[in-house]
């Protein structure tokens, strides 16, 4: 759970807010890996989540003067996202194709990959590739709504409460999400070891 | 053959982090951020361009924190309008004051160019100032001539800056 407890942002908001426009780079480098996690995990495609994370930071560097600090730098920016992100897709329905699929063969040798993928049994004998194919297909069969909190809880690492303050909604809601998303996916993943050619 | 239970799903979730975009993607997009910039910027028409420029002194002005306390405005609007009022309502006394003293001085400046045995002449115990004539300087005729050419217009008053009830009582 790697998100700031204080606003550790806030000095480079300060200047970025005064007119610095290289302490809104150095904001713009910091969060595009992760915002661009989000974004992916979200839509599923690499040129839509492209487009949108330039659109994301555009939109927030207009903004940020209006940016009272109410919350943190880092819960506004994620809120920006998923807002823009929710609105993308549904504007985009169900149009989408999967265009990063499979896992970067150099990650293979990662140290924390290897450890994911030997602890458990069921991914240990599966084909991993073919899982996370899978495991892609069934994440966009989830609602726009569920997809986003499953993103933000398992793949980004939020807590509940992130969650519910970039959403919006409260902790509750945000668990019901998660259980309902978690038991779709398992239905999904487990039709497909019964069935692996399906 | 075990089926997924939840933490295999979140295992399977996290192997998701891994998928990455192409290498250098990070790198080029701040390059990219900026050229796109710079073409939204002149794409905007001229009219848009100035209203975000006003729209930033503003905010820099801090104005919608002013206009939150609508009271604290009404009640500068109120000042506003008082003060106004009373600036177009003012009599122009000092000019009368000026016009007024300028057309004295000639006359209180008679007796200076008299010569200094006539004055004596004319202000002596015997013949106190009241009984005695002005002579031909201050004869009637010209006071009223000067009376005349005032009554020409309106009278006009000439009010001292500041009422007599607001000097002290106690002037020694």
């Amino acid at each position: 759970m790697d998100q700031p407890r204080i606003d550790e942002d806030q000095p480079l908001v300060a200047r970025a807010q005064a007119g610095d426009a290289a302490a809104f780079d150095d904001l713009v480098v910091k969060y595009s890996p992760r915002l661009y996690g989000l974004i992916y995990n979200m839509t599923s495609n690499h040129e839509d989540t492209d487009d949108m994370l330039q659109d994301v930071f555009a939109k927030a560097y207009r903004a940020i003067k209006g940016f009272r600090g109410k919350s943190s730098f880092y819960t506004w920016i994620h809120t920006i996202a998923v807002n823009m992100t929710l609105n993308f897709l549904k504007k985009r329905g169900r149009r989408y194709h999967l265009s990063l699929d499979d896992v970067d063969a150099s990650i293979q040798n990662d140290k924390e990959f290897i450890e994911l993928t030997s602890t458990t049994s069921p991914v240990r004998e599966a084909d991993l590739g073919e899982l996370q194919r899978r495991l892609n297909e069934a994440m966009m069969k989830l609602s726009d709504e569920h997809r986003a909190v499953v993103t933000m809880f398992h793949i980004q690492g939020m807590p509940h409460a992130e969650i519910s303050k970039i959403l919006g909604v409260s902790e509750g809601t945000v668990r019901s999400r998660l259980f309902y998303a978690n038991r779709q996916l398992q239905n999904y993943l487990d039709e497909f070891r019964k069935n692996p050619v399906g | 053959m075990d089926n997924f239970d939840e933490n295999d799903i979140g295992t399977l979730l996290r192997l998701k982090k891994f998928e990455q975009p192409p290498p250098g993607y990070f790198e080029n997009f701040l390059h990219e951020f900026h050229r796109r910039q710079r073409d939204e910027l002149l794409r905007q028409p001229v009219w848009s361009v100035l209203w975000q420029r006003f729209a930033d002194s503003l905010s820099r002005l801090n104005i919608p924190s002013l206009t939150s306390y609508p009271a604290a405005v009404a009640a500068a609007l109120v000042c506003a309008a008082v003060v106004s009022l009373k600036v177009y309502q003012a009599p122009q006394s000092p000019e009368i004051a000026m016009s007024d003293s300028s057309e004295l001085l000639p006359r209180i400046s008679v007796l200076d160019q008299m010569p200094a045995e006539r004055v004596a002449d004319r202000f002596t115990l015997r013949s106190p100032l009241a009984t005695r004539s002005l002579g031909p300087d201050l004869s009637r005729s010209q006071m009223n001539e000067s009376a005349y050419t005032h009554r020409a217009t309106p009278p006009r008053y000439v009010l001292d800056r500041l009422p007599v009830s607001y000097e002290p009582s106690f002037n020694f």
